[in-house]
């Protein structure tokens, strides 16, 4: 199989020791436990500076608990995680976070719901209305401001999440399954969007999903993950040319062959 | 009847009933002869309750009073409570479990015991209102500061968000929609208790008018003052809901 032979050389060309940049986010056999279930193990891995990453595996696997650690959400037996050089042990607010379940507050406008990470971050006022009328635009729910949540989509309510997090622009987006409750079409329509914010906006990203299209088409290499223990069992760099394109990019033979190859890693195809 | 809007025949059919129920009253009492210190026809007891208007007004006031307070009392008490037990750990193992099993008491019992504390007059009926309010309040707002949606509280952490901000932006709105819940069943249950109180000892209250006028067999002017305690709640549940519009939330999930 000449794709496996190609994803190969890629593999061999993917080792962090050979990346003039610096990790902004790594984990050195790190060790999470829940009780007597060992949640993650050994697990080893590094960002760099502006990458996109994309974390899949089966569900149960640790996927969140991965996210949560480097969100500084919570504790970590063993090995070391680090954002930037530092150990991590609290959220910071370089890090934006998106959760599967959006987290709209139901009592207040878009707006106002968008505006919240700037509020508790204590962003100046005038500061704060300017970051969160360009987040509205970007994310095109301008029309929506005053609109309460539950009027919304469930599109755009993912949407407006993604806006809370990125409304402080912070240089790190980690995304725990955003798009995971959306139906298929929402979805690829919000992967598109996704590219094209990372395009402008340039940061360090770890997405977390369980769509082996999405991780392929949005990210620069895939880390794949099995369970019992959750461990990282695979790493795929997605050689895919950049500015990606909606059509174009999942027509490329490349991108069905790396689809391909992963769902065989993870023994969706065989 | 296709010119007849479904709203008016609603209205129509709750007018019906209602006035097919008094006119079986007026005229079933007459026809079963059923004697007036039994049941007497509701003309009768519309009579009474306009020749004691003075009297019943006089009376409504001093009941009112005693509600509104006791129920004020409950909603103040029931919140400061509720925040004490969402701040302190060691409230929450303590306070929480007391007043989940003080909650089971009957209240009715305690009112011979509010009148040996606090007398015959105003302050026992307060206390009455009070206890029978107090406890779905506090226990509403528990649940409802417990029942904070776990997602939003990792969301506000992950934001660094204080406990102070986490608790006016996230728990305090979230809460809220429980804390209504509880006023709408306190507000009737806190003027039963100063009902039930008024029966047990005192010198005022329409309470006491249905004690003086059980012991005059003045049945009428029992159900008259039985009408009236009936229209004071229903006001008050309506205000309740009127506040709880503001809560427009309860029950939405995102
Ligand atoms: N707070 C927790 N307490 C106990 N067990 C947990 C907790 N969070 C996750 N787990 C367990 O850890 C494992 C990994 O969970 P999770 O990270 O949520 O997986 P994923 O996101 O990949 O679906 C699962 O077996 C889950 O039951
Ligand atoms: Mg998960």
């Amino acid at each position: 199989m000449s794709a496996t032979a190609t994803i190969e050389a890629n593999k061999g060309g993917a080792q962090p020791a050979a990346q003039p940049l610096a990790n902004h986010i790594e984990a050195k056999g790190l060790n999470k436990h829940f009780g007597k279930v060992a949640a993650l193990e050994d697990i080893n891995f590094g960002i760099r500076n502006q990458e996109f990453v994309s974390v899949l595996g089966p569900s149960g696997c640790g996927k969140s608990t991965l996210l949560r650690i480097i969100a500084g959400l919570i504790p970590y037996e063993s090995g070391s995680a680090t954002v930037r050089g530092e150990v991590i042990h609290s959220p910071r607010p370089d890090i934006g976070v998106v959760f599967q379940t959006n987290n709209m507050l139901p009592w207040l406008t878009v707006r106002k719901n968008v505006e919240l990470g700037a509020r508790i971050r204590k962003m100046p006022a005038q500061a704060r209305d300017h970051a969160v009328d360009k987040v509205l635009e970007v994310l095109s729910l301008s029309k929506f401001a005053d609109a309460h949540p539950h009027q919304l989509s469930g599109g755009m309510r993912q949407r407006a999440s993604i806006g809370q997090a990125l409304v402080l622009d912070p240089p790190i987006l980690l995304m725990d399954e955003p798009f995971g409750a959306l139906d298929a079409l929402t979805r690829d329509k919000l992967n598109v969007e996704l590219l094209r914010i990372w395009q402008e906006h340039r940061k360090t990203v770890m997405l977390i999903t369980h769509s082996i299209a999405e991780a392929v088409f949005l990210s620069d290499r895939v880390l794949v993950m099995a369970d019992r223990p959750g461990k990282i069992i695979e790493e795929v760099v997605i050689d895919l040319p950049r500015p990606r394109d909606a059509a174009a990019t999942r027509a490329l033979p490349q991108f069905g062959e790396y689809v391909a190859y992963l769902g065989k890693i993870m023994g969706v195809t065989k | 009847m296709s010119g007849v809007s479904p709203r008016l025949v609603a209205y129509a059919q709750v007018v019906s009933f209602f006035g097919a129920f008094l006119l079986f009253w007026e005229y079933g009492v007459r026809y079963f002869e059923v004697k007036s210190y039994i049941l007497p026809p509701i003309s009768a007891i519309a009579v009474a309750i306009w020749e004691s208007r003075d009297q019943i007004f006089e009376h409504s006031m001093y009941t009112l009073a005693e509600v509104l307070i006791g129920f004020i009392a409950a909603v103040v008490v029931g919140i400061i409570i509720g925040m004490i037990v969402y701040v302190s750990p060691f409230a929450q193992r303590t306070i929480y479990p007391l007043v989940t099993a003080l909650q089971t008491t009957p209240k009715s019992a305690l009112a011979p015991l509010m009148i040996v504390w606090f007398g015959y007059g105003f302050v026992s009926k307060v206390a009455m209102a009070f206890l029978f309010a107090f406890f779905p309040i506090v226990v509403a707002t528990l649940g409802g500061f417990a029942g904070t949606a776990k997602n939003l509280e990792e969301h506000f952490r992950a934001l660094n968000a204080g406990p102070w901000t986490t608790f006016t932006t996230l728990r305090l709105p979230s809460a809220l929609p429980a804390f209504i819940d509880g006023c709408r069943v306190a507000m009737p249950l806190a003027m039963i208790g100063a009902i039930i109180g008024e029966l047990v000892g005192s010198d005022r209250g329409l309470g006491n008018l249905i004690m003086l006028g059980t012991a005059s067999s003045r049945t009428d002017l029992v159900f008259g003052c039985i009408i009236v305690i009936t229209l004071i709640s229903l006001v008050l549940y309506a205000a309740i809901e009127c506040a709880a519009k503001s809560v427009w939330w309860r029950g939405i999930q995102v």
